[in-house]
């Protein structure tokens, strides 16, 4: 008699189910990516065979998400890229300032410069945005493209 | 009446947790990152050393300080190998000229893009003219993604040295 359930015993063992649970929010705090944040991914990339994948470093980064009109594109608004690219080379150079290093503008800044264009960028609007970094005193760029056509 | 008196008689008294809140609270968390999942696409990337912007110069002018001195650090002082690239009105390559000699013309094609892949291999591996870096002269209209394909043509080389190609400067051509 005593193996029978009674009311008071009716209690599910929640133990593997929150086991489960914790497994599963780990798995999505692992494999949660806050920098694809900065991307946009309205973009669409140009396909290189050979692009190499992207290096996970400690440096700063600059990331420029440049539509087909010209613009920067910052959490899917249109910004200036000349204001956008003296904002970042001031707050690089206030950045290195700080940490004790004489910089002036046009001197070369550390920060890499991740652009991400969109395939049919013309290239005069491209080149805009690309002497303006380089007048800033950006000299490390790293052109993003996709290694393969995506699917969707 | 077994289990009764065992819970009266002492220490060793079970202890049941209500999991039922904790349980709730994880539901929770699993469910704002299931929502939040976004999975980017693999992207690759070309490195690319861009030196400071220098004047345009035809390419006549650029390739004769090859073995003259060095005046300074741009392109124009560099042993610099030019690659004219004159775009179509629709965003395609018009024509393209390696140095001084002409390359193709019309649009890029994989048959075409081997062709200056040879070509540049040829002229990389010509010793005594140790090129270290490119110019590519670019019609204004020219598409970023098919002048991706000709940075990745060009970053493929090796200089005399072994050392990839990696320093590559634009210069703005005007619309033919």
């Amino acid at each position: 008699m005593s193996s029978l359930p009674s009311a008071e015993n009716a209690e599910p063992n929640l133990t593997p189910v929150l086991d489960m649970v914790f497994q599963l929010i780990t798995f999505f705090m692992l494999v949660i990516n806050f920098q694809a944040a900065s991307l946009d991914l309205s973009l669409k990339l140009p396909v290189v065979g050979s692009a190499r994948p992207v290096e996970k470093g400690a440096e700063d980064l600059l990331v420029l998400n440049i539509n087909t009109a010209g613009q920067v594109m910052m959490y899917g608004n249109p910004i200036k890229p000349e204001d956008f690219v003296r904002k970042e080379g001031n707050e690089a150079r206030i950045k290195l300032q700080l940490a004790g290093k004489k910089v002036k503008k046009g001197d070369e800044l550390p920060t890499l410069v991740v652009v991400r264009a969109d395939a049919g960028t013309p290239f005069e609007l491209l080149n805009k945005v690309l002497t303006e970094c380089q007048s800033e005193g950006f000299r490390k760029f790293a052109l993003r493209a996709m290694n393969k056509v995506d699917a969707g | 009446m077994r289990r009764k008196r065992k819970k009266r008689s002492g220490s060793q008294e079970e202890v049941t947790l209500n999991l039922a809140a904790m349980l709730d609270m994880a539901f929770q968390l699993l469910a704002f990152f299931i929502l939040t999942f976004k999975p980017s696409p693999v992207e690759g990337q070309i490195n690319l050393n861009l030196p400071p912007p220098r004047p345009i110069l035809p390419p006549e002018q650029i390739q004769k300080p090859e073995t003259e001195e060095p005046e300074g650090d741009g392109p124009a002082a560099a042993h610099t190998l030019t690659i004219t690239i004159n775009s179509a009105g629709n965003g395609q390559v018009a024509s393209m000229q390696v140095g001084l000699a002409k390359l193709f013309d019309g649009g890029l094609t994989a048959d075409r893009l081997r062709i200056l892949d040879r070509r540049l291999k040829d002229v990389f591996a010509i010793e005594g003219k140790p090129y270290d870096q490119v110019l590519l002269r670019v019609g204004k209209s020219l598409a970023y993604g098919e002048l991706m394909k000709i940075i990745d043509v060009c970053t493929k080389q090796k200089m005399s040295d072994g050392t990839p190609v990696n320093k590559i400067s634009f210069v703005e051509l005007p619309e033919n």
